[in-house]
């Protein structure tokens, strides 16, 4: 029998009985919707993620102190050797080094123009601005001078800025932070909040003076950014030969920003994938829909069946109607469930603006497959029950 | 008609047709038994996590050193420090609030242990002897750190049992000589093992002196400070008093956040349960798609028992007992699927547990009540239609077909 | 050469404990155009008969040549071939796809066939101008009258141009009126060329046949065309 015939047949006969066929492939529609919209979020979420972290520039290494195992907590103190602001400077002459920057960090309290606030305080340098794609609003940032004896100037974020000086001018202002003073020569741009974590609620003062005001050794981090283009990888080996070399031993972690988003997007994606499969408890169900429609159909039309043997179908022919019928119950459902599961996922987009929603077109093909391959799965069943019905028999039920 | 003829009615029209009315079950049961088998998962990982802080500890005060300007907790002073170091001193001073029953003061770092030709990374608790009784460690061998002063310590430590086994193997530990970092420390106990595989626990941990750990790590500030109070009525008046103490202590600045095991426990506590109610939640859309088939099969058995109808109602049946024999028939539907579902729901948790005995997987009773009860009302709506399409047959036009 | 010849055909059904004979040494052979009844009391074997020439049921034994060839042995997928293009068939209770149109039910064995869309519409038009259901060919079965569903049937049934139609008590669910139409029907085609087959168990249609084979219990009891 031709296609065109099979799908005229199986549309003529989900057609013909309106209500019934509304209701199954609706059982498909609400299944697929639901995977559809939860997928969406999922994906949304995912791709809200990475452009958080790359607002900071992609092709970024951070180098930690201690070797950590795989999944061990960055950040922790080590007994290791402690990274110095010499490690920097040897970081920045290696090829394929665009800028490099040391972090230090700690929580301490800013007295400025009569009033204070608590804030985190980063002890940095000038490579802060190309790693992390910051900029500076007014003033400037930290100058680019010998780390050891930099000045004790600070550069503010702009609510500090705001908190403490409302709109007045701070540039040229002295503040004291943790006992030391500072002079502010700078107000970043507004970054934003990043994980929950306020950005522009910030300090940035040199890394030594940091290093003084609390009471450190050695840095927390140390941040590079690699020139565009270039494969992390290399880079990243050599950085480990040079700390080596410098340390005597292997006893730094560097993760690269490349490594930290796969991994983090692989998470993502599981979590997606999950919902989704919650999602397919409905696909499920109706599929068992499907099943159970199909087999009455069946049984309605048994003394058909009989007729069409009589006229010539072969099994063959039998068996493609009713799971013609099944896939095509599906596939519409599919569609349905689609529209409708998009809808929903643009509606929330659209009213809750903090959750982030995106379908690509590769779910929305997924999907559809899936509900045609469910719609086969359960027409098998009660299509190879037709093809099985003796003519005789069925010709002469009722 | 009698209420029990109508059930009986109702179940023979059921089993006259097995299949449809054990897929229709079926359809039922798949989505009480998921929405029971997630809760089961979702209640039992929020158990988990519960039990986990409790055995960190009862009334237990936390302090942290930096504060956010907003006060309360931030993440980014989850590690952080800050210019008045959080030591060891402010640490034993706390011990003379009168409100205070212990105190045990905590730094932790990454280091390497190094010993019978083994090198392992290993987190490293530089705490005092305080610690093993507000947690209530057991010993396998050996015991904890000893007492003694605070900021000097004894060049000793106390291993995890993981640590032990991958170290040592079966031979005793207690009495030899490990090398962390760059010093070198005698084993003075074991820690017994907890006997989960979850990682979040004592057995890959090695504890040493507070003041070996500073030296170690070559780092003046504490990461926390653990306090526990006398008794449960005590813990807000506790947190007050070390926050003021503290502040005393620090120039007149106050640059910790102090808070309680409690609230912390709470916060995730309200968090799983969300997120378990949120599982469940998208598990029960498929109880809709199950009402669904209901109202379909029902449809169906309306339309091929129309002379049935038309007969009882020659036979002086009224509209309304026709519509309650199909809901009864809806309804009987429905349950048995929520009880198969119900069943299945709990042979579903019974292998969760099985495979994951850390995770005490049961259904809560507010999701088996609402699954059953949703179940249960799916069916019954989604069966009204039909019910009363059948009430409002014609019996001429009914009987006249066949 | 013969159109149908049986040798030696045997059914037997097994019911419970009992075996039933519904078919016992039956040899018939048929030429191409003939007219034939075969009638009996029921249970005589007349439906067996007609389902074993049709090829909806296989012999026990015995074998069956439709057009010089042993169609007993064929598979499943041959003999549905041989039923597509070789024979066409007519019910008592029409068998019309009640979804499809008059000229969709028409239509439908070419459909199975594979024959494509145009060429069916065009023998459709053709089919529905012989039979005079122009006007009808929109309509559904619930729609038309008993005599114009039987028509549809008979359309259906020769759209194919088979050699063999066997009717199965084909004014069983018709008034006498509409009843002679149709075997008037059916006789026309048969004048054409068509062999025609009657199962009746009405013994005035019987006796319009040109032959008439009496069944019972599963015999042929008698053959009027062959003494």
């Amino acid at each position: 029998m031709l296609f065109s015939d099979s799908l005229t047949l199986a549309i003529r006969a989900i057609s013909s009985q309106r209500l019934r066929s509304f209701l199954t492939l609706l059982g498909i529609a609400v299944g697929i919707a639901a995977v559809i919209l939860l997928t969406s979020i999922g994906e949304g979420i995912h791709r809200y993620v990475l452009v958080e972290f790359t607002q900071f520039g992609t092709n970024v290494v951070g180098i930690h102190p201690g070797r950590t195992k795989t999944g061990g907590t960055v950040g922790l103190p080590s007994s290791a050797r402690p990274l110095t602001l010499e490690d920097v400077e040897a970081m920045k002459r290696l090829p394929n080094v665009v800028a490099v920057t040391p972090s230090v960090f700690g929580n301490a309290e800013v007295n400025g123009n009569g009033r204070v606030r608590r804030v985190s305080v980063y002890g940095v340098g000038t490579g802060l601005l190309v790693v992390f794609r910051a900029k500076v609003r007014s003033g400037q940032f930290l100058p680019e001078e010998e780390a050891a004896a930099a000045r004790a100037q600070v550069v503010l974020g702009p609510k500090l800025k705001n908190e403490l000086f409302g709109a007045e001018n701070a540039l040229g202002a002295k503040v004291r932070i943790g006992g030391l003073q500072f002079r502010v020569i700078g107000v970043m741009e507004a970054k934003g909040q990043f994980l929950g974590i306020d950005l522009d609620d910030t300090a940035y003062v040199p890394a030594a003076r940091a290093m003084e005001l609390f009471n450190r050794e050695g840095l927390n981090e140390i941040s590079i950014s690699i020139a565009e283009g270039v494969p992390a990888a290399g880079v990243v080996a050599n950085i480990k030969d040079v700390m080596k070399a410098r340390h005597g031993r292997e006893d730094v972690t560097i993760i690269s920003q490349e490594e930290m988003l796969a991994t983090l997007g692989g998470i993502l994606d599981v979590l997606t994938m999950a919902v989704g499969a919650l999602g397919g408890i409905s696909l499920l169900v109706g599929g068992v829909g499907i099943v159970t429609i199909m087999t009455i159909a069946v049984t309605e039309r048994t003394n058909e069946i009989g007729l069409l043997v009589a006229l010539g179908a072969r099994r063959q022919t039998i068996l493609g109607i009713f799971l013609g019928e099944a896939v095509a119950l599906a596939a519409i459902g599919g569609l349905v469930g689609l529209i409708l599961g998009m809808g929903l996922a643009q509606l929330i987009g659209f009213f809750v603006p903090a959750l982030p929603v995106h379908t690509p077109l590769s779910f929305v093909l997924l999907a559809e497959a899936l509900a045609s391959v469910i719609g086969l799965a359960a027409g098998v069943l009660p299509a190879r029950r037709a093809a099985r019905l003796d003519p005789v028999e069925a010709l002469r039920t009722e | 008609m009698r209420k029990a003829d109508v059930l009986r009615f109702a179940r023979d029209a059921a089993t006259a047709y097995p299949l449809r009315t054990s897929l229709s079950v079926l359809a039922m049961a798949i989505g009480v038994a998921a929405v029971v088998v997630l809760t089961a998962l979702g209640d039992g990982a929020r158990r988990y996590v519960v039990d986990q802080f409790s055995a960190l500890g009862s009334n237990l005060v936390i302090v942290l050193p930096g504060r956010s300007a907003t006060g309360g907790f931030s993440p980014a002073n989850a590690l952080t420090t800050t210019p008045h170091d959080l030591t060891i001193d402010d640490a034993f001073a706390l011990t003379r609030l009168p409100l205070v029953r212990r105190v045990a003061p905590l730094t932790v770092g990454n280091s390497e242990i190094n010993a019978n030709g083994r090198l392992r990374e290993v987190v490293v608790a530089g705490t005092t002897s305080t610690y093993t009784d507000i947690r209530n460690f057991k010993m396998a061998a050996g015991s904890f750190l000893p007492e003694g002063d605070w900021n000097r310590g004894a060049p000793v430590v106390v291993i995890g049992s993981k640590i032990k086994e991958e170290i040592f193997g079966g031979n005793p530990a207690v009495g030899e000589l490990v090398r962390l970092g760059d010093r070198r420390l005698r084993v003075v106990g074991v820690l017994k093992s907890t006997g989960q595989g979850l990682g979040m626990n004592t057995d890959e941990l090695v504890f040493v002196p507070a003041g070996v750990a500073q030296s170690l790590f070559n780092t003046h500030t504490l990461f926390r400070i653990l306090i526990e109070a006398r008794g449960r009525d005590e813990i807000e008046a506790v947190k007050r008093e070390v926050t003021t103490a503290l502040k005393a202590r620090h120039g007149g600045e106050e640059d910790v956040t102090v808070i309680t095991q409690d609230a912390v426990l709470a916060t995730f506590d309200k968090l799983l349960r969300a997120l378990t109610a949120a599982v469940a939640g998208i598990a029960a859309i498929s109880l809709a798609v199950a009402g669904i088939l209901v109202m379909n099969v029902m449809l169906v058995a309306v339309t091929q028992r129309t002379a049935e109808i038309g007969l009882l109602k020659a036979l002086g049946a009224r509209g309304a007992t026709i519509r309650d024999a199909f809901m009864a028939e809806a309804a009987m539907l429905s349950l048995v699927g929520a009880f198969t579902g119900y069943g299945l729901g709990l042979f579903g948790a019974f292998v969760l547990r099985q495979m994951y005995p850390v995770f005490p997987a049961y259904p809560p009773d507010w999701a088996v009540i609402a699954a059953l009860l949703t179940s249960l009302s799916t069916g019954l709506v989604f069966g009204i239609m039909p019910a009363r399409r059948a009430a409002r047959l014609d019996p001429v036009q009914a009987l006249m077909k066949h | 050469m013969a159109v149908i010849e049986l040798a030696g055909i045997a059914r037997v059904f097994h019911l419970g404990d009992s075996v039933v004979h519904a078919l016992d040494r039956l040899d018939v052979s048929i030429e191409p155009g003939e007219y034939v009844a075969i009638m009996g009391p029921s249970g005589s074997g007349k439906s067996t008969l007609l389902n074993l020439l049709g090829l909806l049921d296989r012999p026990d034994a015995g074998s069956y040549r439709l057009e010089g060839r042993d169609v007993t042995t064929l598979s499943p997928d041959e003999q549905a071939a041989v039923r597509s293009r070789r024979i066409g068939f007519v019910f008592q209770s029409f068998h019309l796809v009640p979804r499809l149109t008059a000229a969709e039910n028409i239509a439908l064995p070419m459909m199975l066939a594979g024959i494509p869309a145009a060429e069916r519409a065009q023998r459709v038009t053709q089919a529905l101008k012989d039979f005079g259901l122009d006007q009808r060919a929109g309509h559904r079965p619930d729609q038309l009258s008993g005599g114009q569903r039987q028509r549809v049937a008979i359309a259906r049934a020769t759209i194919m141009q088979p050699a063999v139609l066997l009717a199965d008590e084909p004014t069983g669910n018709l008034d006498r009126a509409t009843g002679d139409d149709v075997i008037n029907l059916l006789e026309a085609l048969n004048q054409r060329g068509m062999t025609l087959i009657v199962v009746t168990h009405d013994a005035k249609i019987g006796a319009r046949a040109k032959r008439q084979l009496m069944m019972e219990d599963g015999l042929l009891k008698s053959d009027s065309g062959r003494g």
